[in-house]
């Protein structure tokens, strides 16, 4: 036990707190292995048979090669079963509180004199009391009659468990100091930690055998791997990252038993020491004693689990140009295979580093170290965004694991109620939206609204509204729909990219394959089935086959994809959002055929969008001028600072599954009223005597969209209520989409001139004052009926009228069109006709 | 600096030593050297750049490491393949009374008393490799510096280091060592005989024999690497696929390999640690001492002390064109694309477009004339610029190559793939052989992380469990019978030639001024003045309004076209006149297009 004298020994080494923030493990050199027996010695005089105190992580041996050590690095279960008993059984813990009491704050009045980890001002019975005094005492609500921790280890009795699990927001909640000290030298404190949960254990059941052990989780702040450095050495750190790997499970032996191959004596047990068994050199038996002649006997060894898992930083802990950082986890015992490759999780432990030996046989050590996380507490993180949903589903267990949201995950749920409050939260996300992609503001609403979705409806009679919102952008070539598509798609939680002319039908919903291996027949998942809960982008749409977009029929309304084939009959959830684009027919879009004639949809697949957006180009001057400016600024300016008040797309992402999964608005008395009287007054336009089959009629299906629209908007500002004004514009959206002002109802076709949509909010508004100027000097001007007055001199008139502002005839054309369309005055060529 | 008490070159660690016993003498703590340099780099700094030490450091390839030293002063040229992590040492530790130093080596000089107090820093790990691509002119040639050790060496010597090393290596290797060995004696001897012509013809015939050399060498030079130990530089200082030069003490210690037969369970499990996969018998160490970032310029034998003055860069210009032109069997208008393909790069990245490339696809190749022209442009872009990469697509290619780099979790090493390339690389993609087939799934992988690069310029890493997109910066060129619908290039032009006449020779000194002023021209900046702007705008407008299928991604080329030829005359701000070429160019370009339908 005595000679600690190999640098490894640091890693046991206490730690002295004046030399931490340079090199931990600095000082412990000077004299090592002086204190490491002071210290045994004087603790075994305070709690009479305990194993070493530092035994759960076991000082590496002296000279840790790579192959032979390892049996002691690691909490010596196995090993210490055989031990506690006896230290259970005795109540030797004689300095200890008398056993009955679990009140009194005097529990642990030592009267021998204070005793310091080696090297730090911790002293050990001071650490001792606090502990006891932590769990014994720690409420989470005043209420509570017995100790959360008292609970705790009560139920880890009954169910015989093996460990205590220990929030450490909880011991900085009730000892901050305590928690201070745990972090920062977790191999002393965690030692006295395990003594005290054995002390408290055997006074309860004196008979209870096993060791429990306390697993800290939760600490207050997690360190990025990245920033790992020497410093943290030796203390107590928190990790998120995602499992890459995990080794075959290697025993570890804990005790050994040797055979005298002589006489066939069986040796006692013998405990591994420091990573090493010592083998006996002379035979055991009195009558024997012959040299040299013992030999392991491996079946009656004992052995302890061990893996080796190696974590890798999630992508976006990552810097830019930069490959991910990995680190070797060590777990022990219960904690082997509790995470599988791919796994998310956060882990606690104690980072270690050990020295590497140039060769097996050589004792010379390199001056390198490897570094690797002895680990205390695993959990699966998984709050990555495509789980948002799948945690509100089975809420109870989710709510269980999460009571533990990290402080900044607080924060940023506070920072996302504040920005929601904002007034012009609405335009700020919209201009957030794929913020390169010029105008198009309808649009960008529209897709927005897809992204937050309506809320999903399930009668109690198994009739289901579906919540998600599917929308078709239609429109000429070059209108940037593909560049939405892919923003949306790298947005969204969860959802695929594909295109049209590669997709089939199969490729979308699912297939059966053999199994090449076991020849069984499989059901392998399409597009739509793996974008389940989140958004399935299909671009080129008018170029799938119409035996594919046959398949979309179920998907978009039930919301499943069934099966039927190769005796496989399933029906598969694909709870999508269809964002697909398409272009008119004949690729442009043709001003002289309908709205309809020009998608060439079938019209049971096109009500099944709520959301139809024409896109069109349309040869304007200044929607070209804002278009030459975007490229030209694309390519002389900085990027970086072109915009500034957008939000940055983590933040949004982080914006939209905040309120995917917490907010759930319900219809307002007064929205719902506003919704019917809307409704009503669409379905009379769209009967429009003589309009036929030319316009979109409002279908049943869209009242739904409304409704979903509305909740999607009322969600965008983090409200439970679908108010008014939601209602409202879920309208305009929906009208604008289909160009339905534009649309002359008794052809179908759409007035091009007045299309607004990709039209910005400033400029509608200057064309609707545009029109209401006219209109007031037509009033003025004119006479009902009276003779017709030529657009010139309506011209003059209005820039008499709007000093300073300029005013083009087109502009005056448009708004006179407008007013035309009205019904307030007719055109003839040139010249304007009040009615 | 007269007399230094040690010799930078051959002792560079006693340099180490010594400034670090100065800085303990002076007082310092060493324990607040973490992270921290004190005064060895500024030394090296000094000695190299200002002192113009940096010649005299041999570069390591692999024909230089048969004779360079341990523990000696070299450079290596290379681009991050890879990145290891941090490691982990005993950077301070105290020997009796005396502070020592590991700084910069991998085993301590000094035995370290086990009980002795010690200090543990960090350095970063990163796997380098020689700039995919490289050619055989860029290449450093070997002759630039002398071997110092050549005479001081004994053939003895040498025999027992590689005997040391048959362990690992067969017979095989030994004769190609020979071999080296016997190459590497016959240029010495040349170089020496010409240490009295002119530079310019030395450089020349240098060329030739590095090329020569290449041959020889190219098996190993593939799987040559290099692992290099990076101290106190900030992460974000060094990037994957940078290229840069490292000056450091060189490592390479036959005594390691002991590690990899021996490991067991527990090296199994940390091992993944690709350190067991990298002995250091076989790849060599660098500990860096000084790093700095490459261009294309640094690799450039040789730089005209050509101004930028305009008559100079128009008469360049134009003969560089000519020569395109005669390539590309008299298609001018071919060649002028050409020229400004080359010259284009990334300049800015705004969400997920890339502004500033500019790929082209040469149409209208039939059988014939892709081998003649394909052929022939490889090798006139292969002598005018550093790095360049040829992939002649086939169905069969597709479904078996990796293209993108893939990490491997069973080494814990990013596998490179062809993709993986340095900024500035060129990638040429012969469409012309491919044939109708079907595209397995490997192929139809390829085939999106070929369009992801030519459309934004991103190359999709595989990390097993998720993807992750790497920006780069290449210059992509197909070349394809009709319009390629697989790879969507920035620019499509029928590619017309008249004449079949090979193109006549040229001289190696006009190549090299081509490949200088390729260089330079490429890393000009560019503004606008704001009248201009208007201009551009105004026109841009116009054309719209005449042509409705123009989208913003044929406006966005025009301006990158304006960039890219203002900077083919060596100006940095866009003119009225460049801006008229642009339109021309452009008008020239369409033409062809329709007149081809």
């Amino acid at each position: 036990m005595a000679s600690d004298s190999s640098p490894a020994n640091i890693h046991g080494g206490p730690l002295s707190p004046d030399s931490l923030a340079s090199s931990p493990i600095g000082n412990t050199f000077s004299s090592p292995g002086d204190s490491r027996r002071q210290k045994r010695g004087r603790r075994s005089s305070y709690a009479t048979p305990p194993p070493p105190p530092d035994s759960r992580f076991a000082t590496p041996d002296a000279t840790p090669t790579p192959s032979s050590t390892n049996p002691r690095r690691g909490r010596g279960r196995g090993r210490r079963s055989s031990t506690t008993p006896t230290a259970a059984a005795t109540p030797s813990s004689t300095d200890d509180a008398p056993p009955s009491s679990d009140a009194g704050d005097g529990d642990d009045i030592d009267e021998a004199p204070p005793m310091y980890v080696w090297g730090t001002n911790i002293s050990v019975q001071d650490v001792n009391a606090a502990i006891l005094r932590f769990l014994r005492h720690f409420r989470e609500n005043p209420q509570q009659i017995e100790g959360k921790y008292m609970q705790a280890i009560n139920h880890v009795i009954e169910i015989e468990g093996e460990s205590l699990d220990v929030d450490a927001q909880d011991v900085y909640d009730y000892d901050s100091d305590l928690y201070t000290k745990m972090v920062r030298y977790p191999l002393e404190v965690l030692a006295i930690f395990d003594i005290v949960l054995m002390d408290m254990v055997s006074r309860i059941n004196p008979l209870f055998e096993k060791h429990i052990q306390a697993r800290i989780f939760n600490l207050r702040s997690s360190t990025s791997m990245r920033n790992l450095n020497p410093s943290d050495i030796e203390k107590m750190v928190s990790l998120k990252g995602m499992i890459i790997r995990c080794s075959s499970i290697i025993p570890e032996i804990r005790e050994a038993v040797f055979r005298c191959l002589v006489c066939g004596y069986y040796s006692d047990p013998i405990v591994v020491d420091r990573g090493r068994i010592n083998e006996p050199t002379i035979c055991g038996k009195q009558e024997c004693l012959a040299r040299n002649s013992m030999t392991l006997v491996h079946n009656r060894c004992r052995f302890a689990d061990k893996q080796i898992v190696r974590l890798q930083e999630t992508p976006n802990e990552m810097p830019e140009g930069g490959t991910p950082h990995t680190v070797s986890l060590l777990m022990h015992d219960k904690l082997v295979d509790a995470g599988k490759p791919g796994d998310r999780v956060e882990v606690t432990g104690i980072y270690r580093a050990m020295t590497v030996r140039i060769g097996q046989t050589q004792r010379t050590v390199k001056s390198i170290f490897k570094t690797y996380i002895d680990c205390l507490h695993l959990k699966k993180t998984d709050k990555s965004r495509m789980d948002v949903e799948e945690q509100m589903e089975t809420e109870d267990r989710a709510n269980r694991n999460d009571n533990d949201f990290s402080v900044d995950y607080e924060d940023k749920v506070e920072h996302l109620k504040e920005m929601s409050k904002q007034p012009d939260i609405y335009t700020r996300l919209t201009r957030s939206l794929a913020p390169n992609i010029w105008e198009l503001d309808d649009v960008k609403k529209g897709l927005l609204c897809q992204l937050f979705g309506g809320n999903a409806l399930k009668l109690p009679s198994g009739a289901s509204f579906r919540g998600d919102i599917n929308i078709l952008l239609v429109g000429d070539p070059g209108t940037s729909k593909s560049q939405l598509l892919q923003y949306i798609h790298k947005l969204s939680p969860r959802g695929l990219y594909t295109s049209g002319r590669g997709s089939s039908a199969v490729g979308l919903t699912a297939y059966v394959a053999k199994d090449p291996e076991t020849g069984e027949t499989v059901l392998e998942s399409g597009a739509l089935v793996l974008s389940d809960r989140g958004i399935c982008c299909i671009d080129e749409f008018d170029k799938m086959s119409d035996n594919a977009r046959s398949m979309l029929h179920e998907v978009m309304e039930q919301q499943t994809v069934s099966i039927a084939k190769a005796g496989i009959i399933a029906s598969l959830n694909a709870r999508t959002s269809v964002l697909a684009c398409a272009n008119p027919i004949g690729s442009r879009y043709n001003p002289r055929l309908s709205v309809i004639d020009n998608i060439h949809l079938p019209p049971t697949l096109l009500s099944r969008f709520d959301l139809i957006y024409l896109i069109l180009d349309k040869a304007d001057e200044q929607t070209d001028r804002r278009l030459a400016k975007h490229v030209v600024a694309l390519h002389f300016e900085n990027p970086e600072n072109s915009d500034h008040n957008v939000i940055d797309l983590p933040m949004l992402t982080a914006y939209v599954s905040y309120a995917r999964k917490h907010i759930h608005p319900k219809l307002s008395d007064e929205a719902a009223e506003e919704l019917t009287r809307g409704y009503v007054e669409m379905r009379r336009r769209g009967n429009f005597p003589g309009s036929s089959k030319k316009v979109i009629t409002a279908t049943p299906r869209q009242i739904e969209s409304l409704i979903r629209l509305s909740e999607a908007l009322a969600r965008i500002r983090f409200s439970e209520w679908v108010e008014k004004p939601d209602v409202l514009e879920a309208f305009r959206l929906l009208e604008v989409a289909m160009q339905q002002s534009a649309t002359d109802h008794s052809t179908g076709t759409i007035d091009m001139d007045l299309i607004t949509t990709g039209v910005s909010a400033s400029e509608r508004m200057r064309r609707d004052n545009m029109v209401s100027t006219t209109r007031s000097i037509i009033m003025e001007k004119m006479q009902l009926g009276g003779p017709s007055t030529r657009l010139l001199e309506l011209l003059e008139e209005l820039k008499k009228q709007s000093a300073g502002a300029e005013v083009h005839l087109s502009d005056l054309r448009n708004a006179v069109a407008t007013l035309a369309s009205e019904g307030f005055v007719a055109i003839h060529g040139d010249s304007v006709k009040r009615i | 600096m007269v007399g230094l008490p040690y010799d930078c070159l051959s002792n560079p660690l006693g340099a180490v030593r010594l400034t670090f016993e100065k800085a303990v003498a002076s007082g310092s703590d060493p324990a607040s050297f973490e992270g921290k340099d004190w005064g060895a780099a500024d030394l090296f700094h000094d000695f190299l750049f200002d002192n113009g030490g940096l010649s005299q450091v041999p570069m390591l390839n692999p024909s230089t490491l048969k004779w360079v030293q341990p523990n000696t002063l070299v450079r290596f040229r290379g681009m991050i393949q890879d990145m290891l992590g941090n490691e982990f040492y005993v950077g301070a530790h105290k020997d009796g009374d005396i502070w020592r130093t590991n700084k910069f080596t991998d085993t301590s000089q000094f035995p370290m008393a086990p009980s002795s107090d010690m200090r543990i820093w960090e350095r970063r790990l990163l796997y380098c490799i020689p700039v995919p691509g490289q050619n055989s002119w860029a290449e450093f040639s070997p002759e630039a510096v002398k071997n110092p050790y050549t005479n001081s060496l004994s053939p003895q010597r040498e025999k027992r280091q590689r005997e040391d090393d048959a362990t690992m290596s067969d017979v095989d290797m030994q004769d190609s060592c020979h071999e080296l060995q016997a190459s590497l004696s016959a240029k010495k001897m040349r170089e020496d005989e010409m240490d009295f012509q002119p530079l310019n013809s030395q450089k020349t015939a240098t060329e030739e024999t590095s090329s020569n050399a290449s041959l020889v060498l190219d098996a190993e030079t593939k799987s040559f690497s290099c692992l290099v130990k990076i101290y106190d530089s900030p992460e974000s200082n060094l990037k994957l696929n940078d290229v840069f030069e490292f000056v450091g003490i060189f490592t390479f210690d036959p005594d390691l390999t002991a590690d990899k037969d021996d490991s067991d369970e527990l090296t199994h499990g940390f091992g993944e640690d690709a350190l067991l996969h990298l002995p250091s018998s076989k790849v060599p160490r660098l500990h860096c001492l000084v790093h700095r970032k490459l261009a294309i310029n640094d690799f450039l034998s040789v730089c005209p002390t050509l101004e930028l003055k305009s008559n100079a860069v128009k008469e360049l210009r134009e003969a560089l064109v000519g020569h395109l032109t005669a390539v590309l069997g008299n298609d001018r208008v071919t060649a002028q694309y050409m020229l400004l393909h080359l010259l284009s790069r990334v300049h800015a990245r705004a969400d997920t477009i890339a502004v500033g490339k500019l790929s082209l696809n040469l149409t209208c190749f039939n059988k014939e004339s892709a081998s003649v022209f394909g052929n022939r442009l490889k090798l006139a872009i292969e002598n005018l610029l550093p790095f360049t990469h040829y992939l002649p697509l086939t169905v069969d290619y597709l479904n078996t190559v990796s293209l993108s780099p893939k990490k491997d979790y069973n080494t814990n090493r990013l596998v490179s793939g062809v993709l993986q390339l340095a900024e500035g690389s060129h990638l040429t993609i012969d469409e012309t052989e491919l044939q109708a087939g079907t595209l397995n799934s490997t192929g139809v992988e390829n085939a999106s992380v070929l369009k992801s690069l030519m459309e934004f310029q991103k190359v999709e890493y595989d990390f097993t469990y998720y993807k992750m997109e790497m920006n780069a910066d290449v210059q992509l060129l197909i070349l394809s019978e009709g319009k390629s619908n697989l790879l969507p290039a920035d620019l499509i032009l029928p590619f017309q030639p008249s004449s079949v006449d090979s193109p006549s020779e040229v001289d190696a000194d006009m190549l090299k001024t081509w490949r200088w002023y390729l260089a330079t021209m490429r890393s000009l900046p560019h503004s606008i003045e704001p009248d201009m702007q208007k201009v551009v705008e105004d026109d841009l407008v116009a054309a719209r309004q005449a042509d409705r299928s123009l989208g913003s991604q044929d406006l966005s080329r025009w301006l990158t076209m304006g960039r890219l030829i203002s900077a083919s005359f060596g100006e940095t701000c866009l003119t009225m006149e460049h801006w008229q070429m642009v339109k021309e160019l452009e008008r020239l370009g369409r033409e062809r297009l329709h007149g081809n339908m």
